[in-house]
């Protein structure tokens, strides 16, 4: 049954609703219409102030976090990228310098080793002609053998390590101890100076130190063999197990200068 | 007044997700929770309301008057018939949360068909994820009208 209200509610309703079919209807040839619209929006834009700057700053931190994601990804293919291309110059240099060292590398043959001069020197058939100057390094299976001590045109004299005059430099690659590399004359390669107490042991690398450019640091010559004398100022002598074999010499090596040094 | 803090929340955020998300019908949410709860003598103020409300709604953002208006009011008409044609009996929180909920479907089934916005576009995809948020809407208008219907047999 029809109350007083609710018939009241659908007048009101049908009426609302007509009016909104005659807007619907009319809106199209309104001529005021976009001025109604825009004057609409522009009190509406104080009030929606803070929600356009809320809107603005999400979409930033949107992007922001977009970005950065994105500069990480980037970064760390950078990274990945830049590893890999230290590992290839690594291994470029490691190549330059083996191929340095191969066209540095000249080989030799030993021509005399005089019997009253056995554990003192060889001559070699490599001499001025081929690039060979005193106190270049000579090697035997990649360690040091001795270094040339006078050169002719077509050979040179190489004094052995096992030379009682040849002094060489050294250290012990362990530790760091400096010493001097010297023959007894009889076969034998002492390692000198060495200050008692530094725990020295049987087995540690001995290689030269810096000595100057013709002689350069860290050739290998042999390793700790044994303890011979300790001096009374406190200094050790230890016998060196040299790497190359002086008393099987026919073939050995000589690093000659690089051009660069030669200037 | 209070409809008119409704229609100000929901035009802000609106603008808050313009072009992600259709904004749910905050405004026809607390219209539908004045016609179920309050004094029945309010109904004709709701309908000038939804008029009004819907109006301005198509002021500030289709430009086309009446669209929404007739929506709202269409709405609004459909509650009051619907609870008054139901006996006090029937009046069940199920009846509440249908009435909300078509007071959440019924615009946005209409909004499919602004021009520009609605079939062509992204309407379908913002039609659903509209609906995402109309049923916890619906919920939250059936504990409100519970509680108020329990505070009035207090």
């Amino acid at each position: 049954m029809f109350t007083r209200r609710m018939t009241l509610e659908w007048v009101h309703g049908a009426a609302a609703f007509a009016l909104g079919l005659v807007l619907l209807g009319a809106s199209p040839n309104f001529p005021f219409l976009r001025t109604l619209v825009d004057l609409w929006g522009n009190v509406l834009a104080v009030l929606e102030y803070p929600a356009v700057m809320s809107r603005e700053f999400l979409k930033d931190l949107y992007f922001w976090s977009r970005d950065r994601n994105g500069l990480r990804r980037q970064l760390e293919f950078l990274q990945d990228e830049n590893a890999k291309l230290q590992i290839t110059n690594s291994v470029l240099l490691a190549e330059q310098i083996k191929a340095e060292l191969n066209a540095r590398m000249e080989d030799a043959r030993v021509t005399l080793r005089e019997p009253h001069g056995w554990w003192s020197e060889v001559r070699i058939n490599k001499g001025q002609n081929d690039g060979i100057i005193v106190g270049l390094p000579v090697f035997q299976n990649g360690f040091l053998a001795g270094r040339v001590n006078s050169v002719s045109s077509f050979s040179s004299w190489v004094e052995l390590l096992t030379s009682s005059s040849l002094m060489i430099p050294a250290v012990i690659e362990e530790m760091r101890e400096l010493g001097v590399v010297v023959g007894d004359g009889e076969g034998s390669v002492l390692l000198t100076y060495i200050p008692k107490g530094r725990g020295v042991e049987p087995g540690m690398k001995v290689s030269t130190a810096l000595v100057s450019e013709i002689l350069p640091p860290g050739i290998p010559i042999g390793t700790i063999e044994s303890e011979v004398t300790a001096s009374d100022s406190g200094y050790m002598t230890y016998k060196i197990n040299p790497g190359a074999a002086a008393s099987t010499l026919y073939g050995v090596s000589v690093l000659k200068h690089s051009r660069e040094t030669m200037r | 007044m209070s409809h008119a803090v409704f229609w100000i929340l929901q035009d802000m955020l609106a603008v808050l997700t313009a072009d992600a998300l259709q904004v749910s019908e905050i405004f026809l949410l607390s219209l539908t929770y004045s016609l179920l709860t309050k004094d029945r003598s309010a109904g004709v103020g709701v309908i000038w309301a939804a008029f009004a409300g819907g109006l301005l709604w198509d002021l500030r953002w289709i430009g086309i008057p009446g669209f929404f208006t007739l929506s709202y009011v269409g709405v609004v008409l459909l509650v009051i018939w619907v609870w008054n044609a139901l006996p006090l009996s029937g009046r069940t929180s199920s009846v509440v949360f249908f009435l909300f909920w078509t007071a959440q479907l019924l615009p946005s089934v209409l909004f499919l068909l602004v021009p520009g916005r609605g079939l062509g576009g992204a309407g379908w995809t913002l039609f659903a994820a509209r609906q995402m948020f109309a049923v916890p809407l619906s919920l939250l208008g059936v504990f409100f009208c519970e509680r108020h219907k329990k505070n009035q047999n207090n």
